[in-house]
């Protein structure tokens, strides 16, 4: 935290930050999940957070996306604090936001094309020929374009997560959340994910917010980055900043050392009998 | 004092659970206007209409069925007491009162609580578990408005049609018997009970449905929306709903009857 204490003099964020996160604090009952994040996302960048499973990274993700509120401390969108605005501005917050589920989260009830084109019929007064064009066209950018017909259940697990990237740039957001975009795939289709990202990023110059414990992913697509531990965050920095910060934590997280078992016999034998 | 805490803390669980109840049942009832085919966007009452089918159309047969015989031995039962009075005739009333009242609708409700209300805490529930109901909230739509309102248009509609299925199938079943015994053909056997009943008696019925209809809808939506805990959650919140709805039927259906017998006589 005292490492990016001195980016953000102040508590109001400058005009080029979108998303601004102060001071975030979450406690579920005794257990601390985030204890003081701070965090500016600018305008147009990829941010992507980084930790090991348990830092708490979803957890933040979640209370950025308004799914859920934070114990204290105050999220910034746009200048709207969505901790405390009502629910019809949060939902005016969440129609700029789009997002891309870990598990895809796409409908299975009903087709590719109307995951797609369900923002779309909500939220707008087009036309439905309209729809259905601008529905294929999402698909065929993350390469889906012959799969509008089918069900959920009937795609790959990659397939299924380029739909969830579709059916999130579906109302052309201007923020792009991803939690953990290539988790569970194998290291190809990881890799056709990253370049989607890529892809957005440069055609559509949209803020793009990603959530991963992936390394190579993480470098490829960060503008900056953030590391996450324990609820606080480590460093923020751009990609070179953070390959050559000497933080120990961060160089054992990226060197993929693993945490010290601690060796002594005499304390294993007694954790294991419990006495 | 752990008696006091353990007293404490179930209290508290029970009020949180009817509290939260209470919400999604007003911001149900505050968005069914979005909900219905007359003021209603397109989308969602398709929505509602395809419910309408799943809950009631594909229940008529076993609906039907059960009420049947639920009113056949009604029938016997009574028949059995009545001979010894006598007053074998007397069948016709209990059969067309017991039906109407009470039986038709507590029938039907418990048959669609089986059916419906477990699929409705089992479909919420999975969608909690894949994130699909996060998905629905990202996008700025209501949970509560996209999945539980079209359930309740559709119950609310449905559930009384199915209910004057039940009492006509269980009237009907019962005439079997009368046609037997007192040797009565069914067209007079249907002119008697149409004498016997009075509009009270199918109304007050048809008010305990409308009762039982919201509360299996909202409990089983709840205890879905507040799955937690994977593919064993869905289980434990569909077990959960089905219990809870059936307590709550059972005991809504005491309290109306109890009102119906001091002030509506």
């Amino acid at each position: 935290m005292s490492e990016n204490k001195q980016e953000m003099p102040g508590g109001v964020p400058d005009r080029d930050t979108i998303i601004s996160v102060r001071g975030v604090v979450v406690r579920f009952g005794e257990t601390t999940i985030l204890s003081g994040v701070d965090l500016d996302i600018r305008r147009g960048e990829t941010m992507v957070i980084m930790g090991g499973s348990g830092s708490g990274k979803s957890t933040l993700l979640r209370r950025i996306m308004g799914l859920e509120k934070p114990t204290s401390g105050r999220i910034f969108i746009k200048g709207v604090d969505i901790t405390s605005c009502t629910e019809k501005q949060l939902n005016d917050i969440r129609r700029i936001m789009g997002v891309a589920f870990q598990s895809a989260a796409l409908f299975n009830s009903m087709t590719l094309a109307d995951n797609v084109a369900l923002p779309l019929r909500e939220h707008t007064k087009l036309a439905e020929s309209t729809i259905r064009l601008m529905t294929r066209m999402k698909l065929e950018q993350v390469g889906l374009g012959d799969a509008e017909k089918l069900y959920p259940a009937q795609l790959s697990g990659g397939m299924r997560k380029r739909a969830s990237v579709a059916r999130a740039v579906a109302m052309d957001p201007e923020i792009l959340l991803f939690d953990e975009p290539s988790a569970g795939l194998d290291p190809i289709i990881a890799a056709e994910i990253d370049s989607l990202i890529l892809d957005l990023k440069r055609a559509f110059k949209m803020t793009i917010v990603v959530v991963t414990h992936e390394l190579a992913s993480a470098f490829l697509i960060a503008d900056r980055m953030c590391m996450l531990r324990h609820g606080k965050i480590l460093a923020v920095g751009t990609t070179d900043e953070i390959r050559n910060n000497d933080n120990p934590r961060i160089r054992q997280f990226l060197d993929r050392i693993p945490d010290k078992v601690a060796g002594d016999q005499e304390a294993y034998l007694k954790r294991l009998t419990g006495r | 004092m752990s008696i006091f805490a353990a007293v404490g803390r179930d209290t508290i669980e029970r009020i949180e659970y009817v509290g939260g109840l209470t919400v999604q049942f007003y911001r149900g009832v505050a968005s069914a206007w979005r909900a219905n085919p007359i003021t209603g966007s397109k989308p969602r009452w398709q929505t509602s209409i395809r419910q309408m089918a799943v809950v009631g159309v594909h229940a008529l047969p076993v609906v039907c069925l059960i009420a049947a015989c639920t009113g056949l031995t009604m029938a016997l039962q009574g028949g059995a007491e009545m001979r010894r009075l006598g007053a074998l005739q007397l069948v016709i009333n209990l059969v067309a009162v017991s039906m109407t009242r009470e039986l038709g609708p507590l029938i039907t409700a418990i048959v669609v609580v089986g059916r419906s209300g477990s699929s409705f805490s089992a479909e919420i529930g999975t969608m909690v578990v894949t994130e699909e109901v996060d998905a629905l909230r990202s996008m700025a739509l209501d949970p509560v408005e996209f999945l539980v309102v079209p359930k309740y248009v559709a119950m609310m509609v449905m559930l009384p049609c199915l209910t004057i299925a039940a009492n006509t199938a269980g009237i009907l079943a019962g005439g079997i018997f009368v046609n037997f015994t007192l040797d009565m053909g069914l067209g007079l056997y249907v002119r008697r009970v149409l004498e016997v009943l009075v509009l009270r008696d199918i109304v007050s019925g048809l008010i305990k449905s409308i009762a039982f209809g919201t509360i299996i809808v909202h409990v089983g939506c709840f205890e879905g929306f507040n799955v937690s805990g994977g593919p064993v959650g869905v289980g434990r919140a569909t077990t959960s709903a089905v219990v809870k709805s059936i307590f709550l039927v059972v005991l809504a259906d005491l309290l109306f009857t109890a009102f119906f017998y001091f002030f509506w006589r």
